[in-house]
């Protein structure tokens, strides 16, 4: 037969395999017998070596025009079947999409330290800085700097955990000892007075340890956040309209806060601080025992004594110091029923939050 | 405190509006802590008036009684009609007037009064006495009203009896206020009002009792130490009968809080309620030597003296406690309790009264070592003034002479050794308000000062006052201290809120403090809900966890634990964290994954302050998060823990991680093989590992424990601020996957460190992606290990010649160095 007759016969052929191919893998076997390496329509090209001269141009022609066939009847066939494949995988593929998500599983941050967070960021922004002291203290820094010297009777205002002292000194009143579970953690503040140049913003978040049985309301171990601030100029004033910002901060805009007149041996003036009821708004209910009011503070002007002792002028200086709770912040905020709950390392408490 | 609203507003105006005045009082610093109203508890006690007296036909000495209380029992007719009630008093007779409690009547002590049978017998009620009703000592019998009581009216009504009682919170700076008067003078200043002050009155009674010899010739005080008593009075009141307290005298003193004991032992409380002048009433015969004199001698105790207190308990004293004594024994603590053996009797007659005060500091030893807290010893430890010592010793002597019947003798014994200070400050008045941040009136400040007690006078400077402070004050030492009298009276409310105007602070976190932030995210991030445990800890806790012997130091330990299980400080977070894991197990929860930040204690001999680490601890069990339809449950092992520890180490950019096995020797707390000591560049940051099965065992704890600890300090040195940029690859990589059998000792870290350093430059990326043991197809004893090899140049693309060398020559090196076969 005569190669133009047979690239007709093969080109006919081919075409007519690539309308009945169903899907484009079919395309794809027909494209690699045609076209492949050792594909026939290849095969004729290779051949065009031994085609007499004077048919060269014809049998040329012919071939190219068989490839170009096979080639855009390909394109076409596969332009409708991959098409239709993907319409196809698109619908196999639909999901449940009410299932559940797949996800790393996240920790939760404990509650209490959720609030010194919290607390801590309203104070940077107000710029203050975070220190942080140890939990062993001696008489000095947990009493004694902070104007409660030995026997003063503000001392018997905490149940103190007393801890064995190894050089063997021995104390004035039995059971008692020089080194003591800081009851407060006002006793940073006498490490920043003594240890920090000039002005003085810091805050002190720690723990703190009371002879309290653990109850629903009491831990002998809890938190709090203490603050002070050493520098010319400052007023009570300033003490009053920092503590607002902060409670408006932590409970809203829409709570009021009181000062109440008080007495700490390490400020003076002082006062304890008390915000409105967030449940029944200064109305009186079980939350707030009937008052309105609940207290969460602490505060007053840094007692010229605690300067002095650390090496401060109270004449060119002044200051404020204040403490909180952080336990008593949860309560108020999150209704906690039950401290201890705190301490139980209970899964299903913890990633609540 | 307790206050009786009706006794101070015998001395100052005190507001109508009782809630007003709580929180006034609240606001300017003494706090209310309780308002109850006296006479409540006389509700269903009527006055009433005995029409018929009969014998009771079963008993010798009960009455039947038929008894009017007017309108307060009315029949079906609506008329008054009387009750029957049987009564086992003598004291009274037909016709006398009298208080009964109806049937619903609570009395004190929760008494319910209901109708009930007395040997067959109903009674619908009770005739009260004194003591029933909680208004005094006397039992002998049922109260009798005078004739002309009204019969049927509310009790409290006929006694005038409401009284509304404040239980006031006084800071330890006021040891005024823990007195009728100081609270007058307090309440003065707080509404501006004046108060009167009732003592020179009092003392001026005294007058009409006096007889007698002078007391200074059967009476001798001498105190051995001036630190320890400032000042001695000792009068002596003769003829005394000691008896039942008249009643306004017993109602004040339940007021007050005290029992009514006796008119003697009443008025010496109702003397400290009023003035807080602590005052003791020996029994004066009691006192008396073989010469026929009383010494009184107030001197340091013996240390081992014995004594037994008024409260029948026996006491070791010792040196640094203060004793009333004769020359031959102790009667009294000083400041905190009288002696059994000299108090004042039911047939004492003569009295020796004490009014003294003594020192702060050995007050308040004694009462926290002997746990013995009074009404006298809060008032001592917090400062009594010894300047009006005289004056209350003469209202006191007279008002037991009247209540007793007593005489007075002339004079008295008064060692006075040490005035009380007070203090010369001046006040600047610019330096106040400016340090207040407000503008308060001269003409305030002086008024307020001068009715807290203090004398004002104006100096040469107008913007200086001179202020000169009272005895009773002695927490006014400082111009400060006025301040914040003026504050406080002045209003903090009143005061405008600023913030500090500093311009030059910046707020901070430590490098530390950014670490362990780091760390937290971290830790969250890899599944770790962070916790808090106790930082007390069991003594036993050590030896159960089986970290007995490689803890460091030795345990800090509490002088006065809460209990025995809370008796140490911690010296690791897992005995704490164990017990959680306990917890949450017996409630079900069985996927724990905690992590807690926190402080570890370890002292030794000779150190004063403990050692505090703090150390980061970590627990998995179970499996990672919940069970899911499309993420298959692995149970977490040692890996898991190494993970996290990896990707902390990641995050903090610390170099040269390091795992080396520990061995059971080193580590018995953990699972011997799947334990490892962590480290970065030979420093040691921790470690990781399965948690021994006998350690968890010993906490309940159930299943495979995957845990690590790692040590804060260290993690923060060995992490690195800022990390070095890699250029990213621009040319393409060669990957090659490569099998090796090897013996089972030969450790992955082996391998990928003699593959690393012999494949040279090219050998960019070494990951392990298949471990297969297979005793037939591999054989005993030996693994196959598969690792994912990455080869390239970072400035030009590679050619396969290039990389087969480099391989071929990284094989060569792997077999002679760890004996690995290379698999096809």
């Amino acid at each position: 037969m005569d190669i133009i007759e047979e690239l007709d016969s093969l080109q006919h052929d081919v075409l007519a395999r690539i309308k009945a191919a169903e899907d484009t893998a079919a395309l794809e076997e027909i494209r690699v017998s045609v076209l492949g390496k050792s594909g026939t329509l290849t095969a004729h090209l290779r051949n065009m070596g031994s085609v007499p001269k004077e048919q060269k141009a014809e049998v040329g022609r012919a071939l190219n025009e068989a490839r170009q066939a096979v080639e855009e009847a390909l394109a076409g066939a596969k332009d409708v079947l991959s098409k239709a494949e993907l319409e196809a995988a698109i619908a196999s593929d639909a999901v449940d999409i009410t299932l559940p998500g797949r996800h790393q599983h996240i920790g939760s941050r404990h509650l209490i330290n959720r609030l010194i967070d919290e607390i801590s960021e309203i104070f940077l922004g107000l710029g203050y800085s975070v220190i942080e002291g140890p939990e062993v203290e001696t008489d000095y820094y947990n009493f004694e700097a902070l104007n409660a010297p030995a026997d003063h009777p503000s001392r018997s205002m905490q149940d103190t955990f007393y801890v064995r002292d190894m050089t063997g000194a021995e104390s004035a009143v039995r059971g008692e000892s020089n080194l003591l579970l800081r009851t407060q953690t006002s006793g940073v503040q006498v490490h920043a007075m003594e240890d920090q140049p000039m002005p003085i913003y810091v805050i002190a978040p720690g723990k703190v340890y009371r002879r309290d049985v653990a109850d629903a309301s009491h831990l002998p171990q809890f938190h709090q956040i203490e603050g002070l601030v050493v520098d010319k100029g400052i007023t009570f004033g300033d003490l009053k309209g920092t503590l607002e910002y902060m409670c408006k901060a932590i409970f809203g805009e829409d709570r009021k806060t009181r000062f109440r007149a008080h007495y700490f041996p390490f400020t003076e003036p002082s006062a304890e601080v008390d915000v409105s009821c967030g449940i029944c708004h200064g109305e009186g209910c079980r939350m707030c025992k009937h008052t309105g009011w609940l207290e969460i503070l602490g505060c007053g002007m840094v007692d010229p004594n605690v300067l002095q002792m650390s090496g401060i002028d109270p004449e060119v200086y002044s200051g404020f110091a204040f403490g909180m709770g952080v336990e008593r912040i949860a309560c108020l905020k999150y209704d906690v029923p039950d401290l201890r709950m705190l301490l139980d390392g209970d899964m299903r408490f913890l990633e609540q939050f | 405190m307790l206050l009786s609203l009706d006794w101070v507003s015998e001395y100052v105006k005190v507001p109508e509006d009782t809630q007003a005045f709580c929180d006034r009082l609240d606001l300017t610093g003494t706090g209310v802590e309780g308002v109850e109203t006296l006479g409540d508890t006389f509700d269903r006690i009527y006055t009433a008036k005995i029409l018929k007296k009969e014998h009771h036909p079963d008993s010798d000495h009960m009455w039947v009684c038929t008894v009017d209380v007017g309108e307060a029992n009315l029949g079906d007719d609506g008329k008054p009609e009387p009750l029957q009630i049987v009564c086992g008093a003598q004291n009274f007779n037909e016709g006398d007037h009298i208080v009964t409690a109806l049937v619903g009547a609570v009395l004190p002590g929760d008494v319910k009064i209901k109708k009930s049978k007395l040997r067959g017998v109903a009674s619908c009620g009770m005739n009260c006495s004194e003591r029933e009703l909680g208004l005094g000592s006397d039992h002998d019998g049922i109260i009798i009203l005078p004739e002309d009581a009204p019969i049927g009216m509310p009790y409290s009504e006929y006694l005038a009896n409401t009284d509304t009682v404040l239980d006031l919170e006084i800071t330890p700076n006021r040891p005024d206020c823990l007195s009728v008067t100081g609270l007058a003078r307090e309440i003065g200043a707080m509404y501006q009002e004046p108060w009167a002050d009732p003592l020179p009155q009092d003392a001026a009674k005294l007058e009409q009792h006096i007889s007698g010899a002078p007391v200074d010739q059967s009476v001798t005080v001498s105190i051995q130490d001036a630190d320890r008593a400032a000042r001695y009075n000792a009068r002596v009141i003769e003829n005394v009968k000691v008896g039942p307290s008249p009643e306004w005298l017993a109602k004040r003193v339940a007021a007050s809080g005290a029992r009514s004991i006796n008119n003697v032992v009443d008025v010496t409380n109702y003397i400290l309620f009023l003035y807080g002048q602590p005052l003791h009433a020996f029994d004066y015969n009691s006192l008396v030597g073989k010469d026929g004199m009383a010494n009184v001698i107030v001197r340091p105790a013996k240390d081992g003296e014995e004594f037994t207190t008024l409260d029948g308990q026996e006491r070791t004293l010792t040196s640094d406690m203060t004793v009333i004594a004769t020359p031959k024994r102790a009667v009294a603590l000083a400041g905190v309790m009288g002696g059994l053996d000299s108090e004042v009797e039911d047939d004492t007659t003569t009295i020796l009264l004490e009014t003294a005060t003594f020192s702060r500091a050995h007050t308040s030893r004694t009462s926290r070592n002997l746990s013995l807290i009074s009404e006298a010893s809060l008032r001592y430890e917090r400062g009594v003034d010894a300047a009006p010592i005289e004056e209350i010793s003469k209202a006191a002597a007279a008002l037991i002479a009247e209540v007793s019947g007593g005489t007075v003798r002339p004079g008295c014994v008064d060692v006075y050794l040490d005035q009380p200070e007070q203090h010369d400050l001046t006040f600047r008045i610019s330096r106040f308000n400016q340090m207040m941040g407000a503008e308060i009136p001269e003409s305030f400040i002086k008024d307020i000062l001068e009715r807290l007690g203090c004398q004002v006078e104006g100096t040469d400077d107008a913007n200086v006052l001179r202020v000169i402070t009272p005895t009773f004050r002695p927490d006014l030492e400082r111009e400060i201290d006025l301040y914040e009298e003026v504050l406080r009276l002045w209003g903090m409310d009143r005061i405008a809120s600023t913030l500090p105007a500093s311009p030059d602070r910046v707020g901070t976190r430590s490098r530390e403090q950014d670490i362990r932030r780091t760390i937290d995210f971290t830790l969250r991030a890899s599944g770790l809900s962070e916790t808090m445990t106790y930082s007390f800890a069991d003594a036993k806790d050590a030896e159960r966890i089986r970290m007995e012997g490689v803890l460091p130091g030795e345990a800090v330990e509490l002088l006065n634990p809460m209990n025995a299980d809370h008796a140490i400080m911690r010296r690791s977070i897992f005995p704490g964290l164990l017990r959680s894991v306990e917890h949450n197990q017996a409630h079900g929860v069985q996927d724990i994954q905690l992590y807690e930040i926190g402080e570890v204690f370890s002292t030794s001999e000779g150190r004063e302050k403990p050692k505090e680490t703090t150390k980061l601890a970590a627990v998995m069990v179970g499996a990672m998060g919940p069970v899911a339809w499309n993420a298959k449950r692995v149970p977490f092992d040692f890996f898991d823990a190494k993970g996290v520890c990896e990707a902390i180490v990641h995050e903090l950019a610390i170099p040269k991680l390091h795992f080396k096995p520990l061995t059971e020797e080193e580590a018995p707390f953990l699972q011997p093989g799947r334990a490892a000591k962590v480290y970065s560049a030979g420093a040691e940051l921790g470690w990781v590992g399965e948690l021994h099965p006998l350690a968890t065992a010993a906490f309940d704890v159930e299943g495979p424990v995957a845990a690590f600890e790692l040590d804060m300090k260290a993690l923060v040195k060995a992490s690195q601020l800022a990390r070095d940029y890699i250029d990213v690859p621009a040319f393409p990589a060669v990957e090659v996957d490569q099998a090796f059998v090897v013996d089972e000792d030969v450790t992955h870290e082996r391998m990928e460190q003699v593959m690393t350093s012999a494949g040279g430059k090219l050998l960019e990326r070494v990951a392990l992606f298949d471990v297969y043991r297979d005793d037939e197809r591999i054989g005993a004893g030996k693994k196959s290990m598969a690792y994912h090899l990455t080869y390239r140049a970072p400035e030009r693309t590679l050619t396969a010649e290039e990389v087969e060398k480099a391989h071929n020559k990284m094989l060569k090196k792997v077999q002679g160095a760890t004996g690995a076969e290379v698999r096809g």
